[in-house]
């Protein structure tokens, strides 16, 4: 028996041995060596003096690094909520439909998820530019002023929190029409023997069996939207880059724009710690909705 | 068994030539950052020089991302030693390569190899590449800002002075009455397309009009002292002024600014050089009206333009020493380039070299030869590790000049924001 669970042992520790040893250098290593590294004053290439935590301590006196903690919040804010509203909006309907028109409006709905950041800056950026965008004239239409969308601090988070969500709601589609397809039809069909309105067939059977797929995009979306960078580069580009920072894009112009490994890595293992701290609570209190989602069924 | 001997002998004689071939020949690294019009040209020069040196010199030329990423990859590739043999970098970069300590010295037995010295060059474009009186590039342009301007609109609008440039360019008064007469002739959309949405790009508008006030950006490390605080905020409220009384366009990003000049929206521009050869080109296809361009209108006291150097760098690869044969094809790429800058000229640059500006062929060149006296007012970045395009001075003024640009903030705060955001640095 003993002699058995050894080999046993001996075979697990062989196959997990290789996603052991690529993990611990992706991934293992280069943290560790970024912790080491975020407490030096190290520029992008080479060594640095040990300077301690000051690279820390020095954090809540930047202002860029307040703008773009801010900027941070106020776009997850702004995207992970509405974000999975829409998409269960939109699940819901497209969960009405049936055959061949079902799967073209998924299609449909699923399309800009599969365009990379680049194609969806561009489209973007000839719809709302302000002397030749598309959308600029249908204001002229209605007699309203321009707005430049991308060059204000009042438009710019709305703006990249509206593209975002067109441009990722497919993914979400996608996870709650599975969920919804997992709820078994004959409870449906009980609800509707006993007069329920689709209100309370909603209220009662599909959110509170559709919460863990939702508890699941929320998370998905959270711990995407904080580490948020390409849409918010590349429509800042030549706009009010300092103004409208997020936390991952201080990090790429601390390291490799001003030259300065050391910052950059405690300004990202910041980032590091606070998307586990938010996410894990997150993660928490959705289960404690759920839970007690739950009781009052009971 | 005479043809034997003879294919014996040829197939000896091709096998020495090879051989020959082989030994003299050195293929020279090249990176550039050309992405645009000008790179086009770049790439004739580099197969011209190809053909010139056949079985001596090589270069094999590869052409990366302008801005961040290109200095990002040579600062990495040259702490490992994977870095090009020569490459093309911009003078304002170049005090902050040397602290990272990755360009090697172009020493005085370099510049006589290459015979060219001092004497060949603007004195502030030798200055831009000098750190510590040695010199760390062979500079092969300046690239200032110009005014563009559309002179059949112009022209219409009585605007234009015998010699054809236009009217109003001595002073602040005469410049705003010439917008304000375009303005008021209902011809066109904006008197001036002005890049208002890209505060990157107005750096450079802006610091010239700072030096036609003697201002200084950064003296002794120390940005915006005494009253360089004051003639920055004279600059920003000249342009906030324009603005205001819908005389140049607002929030316009840098392709928008083109498209509104070449459309005829806009009679006027402020732009670089390097749009030249679009205008050059579109004019020849008859897309494009009759175009000038000339020097910045003086605003202020005195003449003065930001410019910029494409110049010829040799990276200091880690470890790896390079041969005597290999630096001396280098200085040959170097210097046969700037001597044939003539055809980079068509690009809209200003050739560095000084003997190509004076030969005859380029004072027949225009608009060129209308806007090359410029350079005895050209002002360069301050020699900061800050300083140059894509760098962090860049994006702090960037943040305010858009706002200051369109009427969203008072030039006053802007630069007192500017000030402690540039000494927070």
């Amino acid at each position: 028996m003993l002699r058995n669970s050894r080999s046993e042992i001996l075979v697990a520790l062989v196959l997990i041995a290789p996603f052991c040893a690529v993990y611990g250098l992706v991934f293992v290593y280069p943290t560790i060596k970024m912790l080491l590294l975020s407490v030096t004053d190290a520029p992008l290439i080479g060594p640095g003096e040990f300077v301690g935590l000051d690279n820390y301590t020095r954090l809540p006196g930047e202002r860029r690094f307040n703008t773009a903690l801010w900027n941070t919040t106020y776009f997850v804010i702004l995207s992970v909520v509405p974000g999975t509203i829409v998409a269960l909006l939109i699940a819901l309907g497209v969960n009405r439909l049936s055959g061949r028109l079902q799967a073209l409006v998924l299609a449909l709905f699923f399309l800009p998820y599969i365009l990379p950041v680049s194609v969806v800056y561009r489209l973007w950026d000839w719809t709302l530019n302000f002397q030749f965008g598309v959308a600029m004239h249908v204001l002229d239409w209605f007699s309203i002023p321009r707005i430049p969308v991308f060059k204000t601090t009042t438009w710019f988070m709305p703006a990249v929190a509206f593209v975002t969500i067109w441009w990722t709601a497919g993914f979400s589609i996608l996870l709650f029409l599975a969920g919804l397809r997992a709820i078994p039809v004959e409870i449906y069909e009980a609800a509707a023997l006993d007069n329920a309105g689709r209100w309370n067939t909603f209220r009662k059977i599909t959110w509170p069996l559709l919460w863990p797929v939702t508890a699941l995009v929320l998370t998905i979306q959270l711990i995407l939207q904080l580490k948020i960078f390409d849409q918010v580069y590349l429509f800042s580009f030549g706009g009010r880059p300092n103004d409208t920072m997020v936390l991952v894009q201080y990090v790429y112009t601390r390291a490799f724009v001003s030259n300065q490994g050391g910052r950059a890595a405690a300004v990202a293992v910041t980032l590091f710690f606070i998307v586990i701290i938010v996410s894990v609570l997150q993660f928490q209190l959705l289960r404690l909705a759920g839970n007690s989602g739950k009781g009052d069924d009971k | 068994m005479r043809n034997i001997l003879k294919i014996g002998a040829g197939a000896l004689a091709a096998l020495g030539l090879t051989v020959s071939v082989a030994q003299s020949a050195e293929t020279v690294l090249w990176w550039d950052f050309l992405g645009g019009g000008d790179g086009v040209r770049m790439k004739q020069l580099i197969s011209d020089f190809n053909a010139a040196h056949d079985g001596e010199i090589t270069i094999d030329a590869t052409t990366l991302e302008w801005g961040v990423p290109f200095y990002t990859k040579v600062q990495t590739s040259a702490a490992v030693g994977e870095a090009p043999d020569v490459m093309t970098y911009h003078a304002s970069r170049i005090p902050l390569a040397v602290s990272q300590g990755i360009l090697q010295e172009i020493t005085t037995d370099d510049w006589s190899a290459m015979g060219m010295g001092q004497g060949d060059f603007a004195e502030a474009t030798w200055d831009a590449v000098t750190i510590d009186s040695k010199q760390y590039a062979v500079p092969l342009d300046t690239h200032p800002i110009v005014l563009y301007y559309n002179k059949d609109v112009l022209s219409a609008a009585g605007l234009l002075n015998d010699d054809g440039t236009p009217k109003g360019m001595d002073s602040r008064e005469g410049f705003t009455a010439t917008l304000q007469a375009l303005k008021d002739s209902g011809s066109i959309k904006f008197p001036l397309g002005s890049v208002t949405g890209d505060g990157n790009f107005m750096f450079r508008t802006i610091y010239s009009l700072m030096g036609q006030q003697d201002g200084e950006l950064m003296t002794d490390g120390e940005f915006l002292t005494g009253d360089n605080g004051d003639k920055l905020e004279n600059a920003l409220g000249v342009l906030a002024e324009w603005t205001n009384a819908g005389l140049q366009s607002t929030y316009t990003d840098y392709p928008a600014t083109v498209a509104l000049f070449t459309s005829g929206e806009a009679a006027m521009m402020i732009n670089g050089v390097w749009e030249v050869p679009t205008m050059t080109d579109q004019h020849a296809a008859g897309n494009l009206f009759e175009w000038g361009a000339v020097e910045l209108p003086v605003i202020f006291d005195h003449p003065s333009t930001y410019a910029d150097s494409h110049s010829f760098a040799i990276p200091a690869n880690a470890g790896k020493e390079m041969t005597a044969e290999k630096r001396a094809a280098v200085l040959e790429v170097m210097s046969w380039v700037d001597k044939n800058s003539l055809f980079w000229a068509t690009a809209g640059h200003i050739p560095a070299y000084a003997p190509v500006t004076n030969s005859a062929e380029y004072k027949a060149m225009e608009p060129n030869a209308t806007y090359s006296p410029l350079t005895a007012n050209m002002i360069f970045d301050p020699k900061s590790v800050f300083a140059g395009v894509a760098g962090p001075m860049f994006d702090v003024m960037s943040t305010y000049f858009v706002p200051t640009l369109n009427g969203e903030m008072d030039p006053a705060d802007a630069v007192a924001d500017i000030k402690d955001e540039l000494n927070d640095m």
